[in-house]
């Protein structure tokens, strides 16, 4: 009898115990299972490294506010980064892919968010992250306009794929439109190009030449260098030669750095106007080059990479990056990362779910201010719709590098100071003061 | 133009001579294609880096010591490594790649990247050369280099150590027999080899930034200048340098930059196939004449 009273007491407890951890399970799933943030970056470059402080950054801000509100429950982010590689010369492509098919398969992301970094790295993904039905918020590096335009020719495949950043087409429209208020403003109309060989650079490039062209402008020469090429001299000494005033140039590899030396060594009198630069855009820019960098005009693509009032988040961001970082926001890649995060905490939220057509169907319907404008996406491209005006849409910025500091001059909407021309062109190139 | 390509084009030769040097000098010593030669180039700068910015010493004592540094690595290369495998080419391949590439992959994992890393140049200021504007750094370069060419030679042919070296280089085995310390010479080929690429790293730095990522095309450009100009031939090297040097540049002003990487390449590919031995080199000249 006491044998048996003690085996249904057991199975009781046992019994009880298995309903507890069950509805334990559950509740925590409910709860506080996080939503895990798959991020394929190139951690060892700016791009890449950049994004991913911005991305935690944003995390860390919705976690201590309790998560992200879905359905019912709040849930955390869980930030998972893995290192692509693929911005360094001679990395596969294959590597990058392997990153972000880990990042589904082992890391179970819900969503992917940051890269891959290089252009071709993002185009070969889409087919990949598409298979795997996963939605993808392309925040860094990739500019290809390839990328936005394969979405709108084939929307049912890649509709989980959006991209929150600027990309080629549109910088090259920015760059034109500056050169061509410098032309209004200095008279200049002679450019030397040199360019990186990667997609995006190649792409504005062509636009740049073909666009300046029509518009009356000598186009010199258009260069394009291997990446990692350690010398420029014989390009640059062209540009003196051939007398460009503009010297325009893209390259988002570190060894733009010794470009910039050498534009000082060698006394080219052109104003260097940079797009997407990582050595010329990153705050420490004038102490690693020297000083060299001064005058130096570059794009971080996005408001917010450098100090601007364009939306009342701009300085917000700014600050709690320079505090949580030390350094200030550091170039391309920043400032659209953090804002990422917020974007898809609202699209969840407003979903009410983490499944992917739901989270398609929400982020299409995007409208906020981030810290580089009103964030909205083209609902066939999936491409952040820009802007000159920040409360109208995506805002670019270009800044110059005077007396040590990154000053942004250009969209006027968002100008904190004018562009200086380097002492070294003479008046009749139309320098000024 | 042509005043530019020629005197960029002398200051690229220079340049690749400097860089090469220490592998052409590592091998006619004792046979050891130091694979690990891209790899002390960077790991040179950072040295320096780390003593004048973080110890905060003179600069010319941090690159002095740096430059001290390296040859001691590259002498416990062998003494540690290759000693257990030498009279091997493919395992002593394997070994100083294989260390070359975890030296880079280490300063990778301790944080050595992006461009935040470069040295201050030697020299300041700049000249007008031909109407062509030069800085002191770059001619600097030139001077280094024909200087370091120059003292190599008094070296190996007029102190003991050099000829010693030199004996080696011609027959290993009748030079123990006249007492030469085999393992010894080989130590100190490596310490020099080691010694001069860290030097040039001191003086070509300064001109770009310190990467990790550079260790494979100094590695490249060193094998390139040395299978050109033949392997253990110092004066191959200089002839290689220029030809490479001027290739380059003009490569870069008349087809475009996009194909100077494919310069050096194709040096290697070319001589391998018309004339193994390179240009100066005798190591496989009875095979050729076979």
């Amino acid at each position: 009898m006491k044998m048996k009273t003690f085996r249904l007491l057991l199975m009781t407890g046992l019994a009880a115990g298995c309903v507890l951890l069950a509805a334990a399970s559950a509740f925590s799933q409910q709860k506080g299972q996080p939503i895990v943030i798959g991020a394929p970056l190139s951690t060892q470059y700016l791009y890449g490294w950049d994004a991913q402080r911005a991305m935690l950054l944003a995390v860390e801000e919705i976690n201590a506010k309790g998560g992200v509100q879905v359905g019912n429950a709040r849930r955390p982010f869980r930030l998972e980064v893995l290192d692509t590689r693929d911005l360094e010369p001679g990395v596969p492509l294959s590597e990058a892919m392997l990153v972000v098919e880990k990042l589904i398969l082992e890391k179970k992301a819900d969503v992917l968010m940051g890269g891959p970094v290089r252009s071709e790295a993002a185009l070969a993904a889409m087919d990949l992250i598409s298979k795997h039905k996963k939605v993808s918020i392309l925040t860094t590096g990739s500019l290809t306009p390839a990328y936005h335009r394969r979405i709108g020719e084939n929307y049912s495949k890649y509709k989980y794929l959006f991209r929150i950043t600027s990309e080629a087409g549109q910088l090259a429209k920015e760059a034109v439109d500056l050169f061509e208020s410098l032309k209004q403003e200095h008279g200049f109309d002679q450019i030397f190009i040199m360019v990186q060989d990667v997609a995006h650079a190649r792409a504005i490039s062509d636009i740049v030449s073909k666009t300046l062209g029509s518009k009356g402008w000598k186009v010199l020469g258009s260069e394009v260098y291997p990446t990692g090429a350690l010398d420029y001299s014989t390009g640059l000494l062209k540009a003196r030669d051939q007398k460009a005033q503009i010297l325009f140039v893209w390259m988002d590899h570190p060894e733009i750095a010794i470009l910039v030396k050498q534009w000082k060594d060698l006394k080219i009198p052109a104003l260097p106007i940079a797009g997407i630069s990582s050595a010329v855009e990153q705050p420490g820019g004038w102490a690693n080059t020297d000083g060299a960098v001064a005058y130096w005009v570059a794009s971080p693509a996005n408001a917010g990479n450098a100090p601007s009032n364009a939306t009342p988040l701009t300085m917000k961001f700014y600050e709690a990056y320079k505090k949580r970082w030390l350094v200030e926001p550091e170039g391309y890649g920043t400032s659209s990362s953090y804002t990422a995060v917020y974007v898809l905490a609202d699209a969840i939220r407003r979903a009410g779910s983490l499944e992917s057509d739901r989270l398609v169907a929400a982020l299409e319907k995007t409208d906020l201010i981030g810290v580089y404008g009103k964030i909205a996406f083209d609902p066939k491209t999936h491409q952040v719709i820009p802007s000159y005006n920040p409360k109208e849409g995506a805002v670019g910025t270009w800044f110059q590098w005077q007396d040590g500091k990154r000053v942004v001059t250009w969209p006027a909407t968002i100008a904190m100071g004018k562009i200086r021309i380097p002492p070294l062109m003479s008046p009749s190139k139309g320098a000024t003061k | 133009m042509v005043p530019s390509l020629i005197i960029y084009g002398l200051i690229n030769s220079v340049a690749l001579a400097l860089i090469a040097l220490g592998f052409s000098l590592t091998y006619g010593i004792s046979r050891v294609a130091n694979f690990s030669h891209g790899a002390l180039y960077v790991v040179t700068g950072f040295a320096a880096w780390l003593l004048l910015n973080r110890v905060q010493l003179n600069y010319y004592l941090a690159v002095f010591l740096a430059v001290v540094l390296i040859s001691v690595i590259g002498a416990s290369i062998y003494r540690l490594a290759l000693i257990r495998v030498r009279g091997m080419p493919l395992l002593e391949i394997i070994v100083t790649f294989a260390l070359g590439t975890a030296a880079l992959e280490a300063l990778r994992f301790f944080g050595f990247f992006g461009s935040n890393y470069s040295l201050p140049p030697l020299f300041r200021g700049g000249v007008t050369l031909l109407g062509v504007p030069v800085d002191t750094q770059r001619l600097a370069v030139v001077v280094i280099g024909g200087t370091l060419v120059f003292i190599l030679w008094l070296v190996t042919h007029h102190t003991r150590v050099g000829l010693a070296f030199r004996a080696m280089a011609q027959d290993e085995q009748a030079a123990m027999m006249l007492g030469i310390d085999s393992d010894l010479m080989a130590t100190w080929s490596l310490a020099l080899g080691a010694a001069l690429v860290g030097l040039s790293a001191i003086v070509l730095l300064p001109l770009s930034f310190i990467a990790t990522e550079s260790g494979a095309n100094i590695l490249v450009s060193a094998i390139a200048v040395c299978i050109l100009g033949g392997l253990e031939s110092t004066a191959g090297v200089i002839v290689a340098s220029l030809l490479i040097g001027y290739a380059q540049i003009l490569t870069v002003a008349y087809l475009g930059p996009h194909y100077q990487m494919i310069v050096a390449l194709l040096a290697i590919l070319v001589t391998l196939i018309v004339k193994p031995s390179g240009l100066f080199g005798k190591q496989k000249e009875l095979e050729e004449r076979v």
